[in-house]
């Protein structure tokens, strides 16, 4: 099924690259169908009104961070009784400083909220999305929470965040020392050996 | 005295025991505590046994304020607008790990206010996650001896008069 859509996407949309990813042999994971971020909204839309395999229902949108680079994948799925099957539609954003998309909440209105959380959380920018702002944290918090480089601020609305007679360090610490110690006594062990 | 009708006590103490047996709480629950909290005022531990049942919609006619559940930094602000907006004598039950020190979001809980005490003065932590529903019973009842000695007319009108 991946490899018909991914072709049907080719030669519909052009200059969207469509090509299927398989999860290694060995591996756990699904199929995905990968595709230019420069063409997302035509793809979508092509997705939603194709004759072949229509996908009424958009599922989720979410952000992964890889650090080299974002990626947002969108799950879609038909749930037509004599066939039913899903999808899952994936996108990578090389630009770390200003990830941008196109939104497509005019294909979906289900992605309106799942865009506004991709936002909030890693921090991709969706063009013409009708109520673009954060969803889950505060309208003036600072930073993406789920970006892999990203530090809690210290202070929020005159609160600390992490005050510091609060923190048990030594319960953090805990599991560090415990690895040191654990070291420490196989290198102990290994010289009695020799 | 049942047959002349008069009872001899101090204003001070009449006062407290009147304060300490019709507390009334909040309408407010924020996680999975809330839970309890419904519990507890449900009929099978009933809260109304000890005069704290009748939970008001608004923090204007409520004396009591219960914090059940993980305090965000963003409902921390409107905890605070809503522990301003009772009327004193005010008090406030801390309930669960989460409202109390942040629960197990201590460490890398980003969006979480580490114990509602750095927001609003707390007089009752009762700890658990959640407590059971007599755990909250034992924080109010230990609240309620905290009133039943408050002096409030001598502490707060005849000294400042």
């Amino acid at each position: 099924m991946h490899n018909d859509i991914a072709s049907l996407i080719n030669s519909s949309v052009p200059g969207a690259n469509a090509s299927v990813v398989n999860p290694p042999e060995d591996g756990a994971g699904d199929s995905s169908v990968l595709v230019d971020s420069s063409k997302i909204y035509e793809v979508c839309e092509f997705l939603k009104t194709n004759d072949k395999f229509p996908f009424p229902v958009l599922q989720v949108i979410s952000g992964v961070d890889y650090v080299e680079y974002f990626e947002v994948c969108y799950m879609l799925a038909s749930f037509n009784l004599e066939n039913s099957y899903q999808l899952i539609l994936k996108t990578q954003l090389k630009d770390r400083e200003n990830p941008e998309l196109q939104s497509v909440v005019p294909v979906w209105a289900a992605a309106n909220y799942q865009e506004r959380e991709c936002y909030d959380m890693i921090g991709v920018r969706f063009k013409d999305h009708p109520d673009h702002r954060r969803i889950l944290c505060p309208d003036d918090w600072e930073g993406f929470p789920l970006r892999k480089d990203y530090e809690v601020q210290k202070v929020y609305r005159g609160m600390e965040v992490n005050p510091e007679a609060k923190m048990n360090f030594e319960d953090r610490e805990f599991e560090v020392r415990k690895k040191e110690m654990e070291a420490d006594l196989l290198k102990r062990q290994l010289e009695r050996g020799h | 005295m049942q047959e002349s009708g008069i009872v001899l006590a101090k204003v001070d103490e009449l006062l407290s025991w009147g304060r300490k047996n019709s507390l009334w709480p909040m309408t407010f629950g924020l996680a999975c505590c809330a839970i309890e909290m419904m519990a507890t005022g449900a009929s099978k531990h009933d809260l109304e046994r000890f005069g704290c049942g009748a939970f008001m919609a608004t923090p204007r006619r409520a004396d009591l304020m219960i914090v059940a559940g993980t305090v965000t930094l963003k409902m921390a602000t409107r905890v605070k607008v809503l522990y301003e907006q009772m009327a004193e004598p005010k008090y406030v039950i801390s309930m669960g790990s989460c409202a109390n020190k942040g629960g197990p979001y201590w460490q890398h809980g980003y969006h979480v206010l580490k114990g509602v005490d750095e927001v609003v003065p707390v007089d009752v932590y009762v700890p658990g996650c959640p407590p059971r529903p007599e755990a909250l019973i034992e924080g109010l009842m230990v609240l309620q001896k905290k009133i039943a000695n408050e002096r409030i007319l001598r502490d707060k009108w005849v000294k400042n008069a």
